[in-house]
């Protein structure tokens, strides 16, 4: 199933670190979302009164 | 006219945060989907089905990582120039961040090219690192990214921090055609183009199916995220304004 290659460790450890910084790039927006989100509603509650009701 | 008229609504439109935000959080996903697609068939060619090269064997393997990376690096560098150009002359603020959020993905990019080159470098050449013409002036290019993105982040007033990474986007422009022409400028252990879009390209047409299509799927994953970090951005900054209440209340 996985390919055997000369160079493998050179071949592997690219891909490898291609994959990372791609699921790193798509990771971070999705936390700082739910950060900011979680932020705006906390904020929101605070303003309307309704801190307690949240969650 | 009225086709010019339309364009130009639509333009100013897309400037306005809500509908950016709405279009943006829309398309993103869908860019994801064809990235996942594009990079699936594009991985799937460049480690199963082109065969190993015959002098650099399997290592070459890597160009299908490097190669896109290297151009997405220096294209997306180009968008963020036009945007920030837009954004300096016309004041739009979308395009402003829009700018801005090409800067990590940049970054990102560059960082591919520069170590995947490294460790390419080294059964090939012998060595991780040269300081020839084309890897200096591409470490260059990463130092501008992560300028460019402590320079937004080093301003409280985030628009003012915006208007000063612009103007050094601008300056940075000077970069790219040196990272283009290094290879002919000068003497460099990297090798010239084997691509050529408007001559005849020296790479076996058997290698380029992966080549292009992992060049879509950098382009598609470039797009998703400038577009996701630019619309978090926006509702950071305009966190007071009723639009974002109204947009996050729809999400929840």
């Amino acid at each position: 199933m996985i390919p055997e290659f000369e160079y493998a460790a050179y071949v592997w450890s690219s891909y490898a670190i291609f994959a990372v910084v791609i699921a790193w790039q798509a990771i971070v927006p999705f936390l700082r979302r739910r950060r900011l989100i979680a932020e705006l509603r906390e904020e929101r509650a605070f303003k309307t009164g309704t801190y307690g009701d949240q969650r | 006219m009225s086709a010019f008229h339309t364009l130009k609504v639509g333009f100013h439109r897309l400037g306005s945060p809500p509908n950016f935000y709405q279009l943006a959080t829309r398309l993103a996903p869908w860019f994801w989907v064809g990235f996942l697609i594009t990079a699936s068939i594009g991985l799937y060619q460049a480690l199963y089905v082109v065969p190993p090269d015959y002098q650099q064997s399997d290592s070459y393997r890597i160009l299908f990582i490097h190669v896109p990376s290297a151009w997405q690096a220096l294209a997306g560098y180009a968008i963020m120039a036009v945007l920030a150009a837009i954004a300096l002359i016309w004041r739009i603020r979308t395009t402003e961040i829009m700018a801005m959020a090409c800067a990590p993905v940049g970054a990102a990019f560059t960082f591919i090219c520069l170590t995947t080159g490294a460790i390419w470098g080294k059964p090939m050449w012998g060595t991780w690192w040269v300081w020839d013409a084309r890897l200096t002036s591409m470490l260059v290019l990463l130092f501008i990214y992560l300028g460019i993105m402590g320079l937004y982040a080093a301003f409280e007033d985030r628009r003012k921090g915006a208007r000063v990474a612009c103007i050094l986007v601008l300056v940075g422009v000077v970069n790219i055609p040196i990272i283009q022409f290094s290879v002919e400028w000068w003497t460099t252990l990297h090798q010239g183009s084997t691509i050529n879009f408007f001559g005849e390209s020296t790479m076996d047409p058997a290698m380029l199916p992966p080549l292009i299509w992992m060049t879509i799927a950098v382009k598609l994953m470039f797009t998703a995220v400038m577009l996701q970090r630019a619309s978090l951005d926006l509702i950071d900054q305009d966190r007071r304004k009723q639009w974002v209440v109204g947009a996050i209340g729809e999400q929840s």
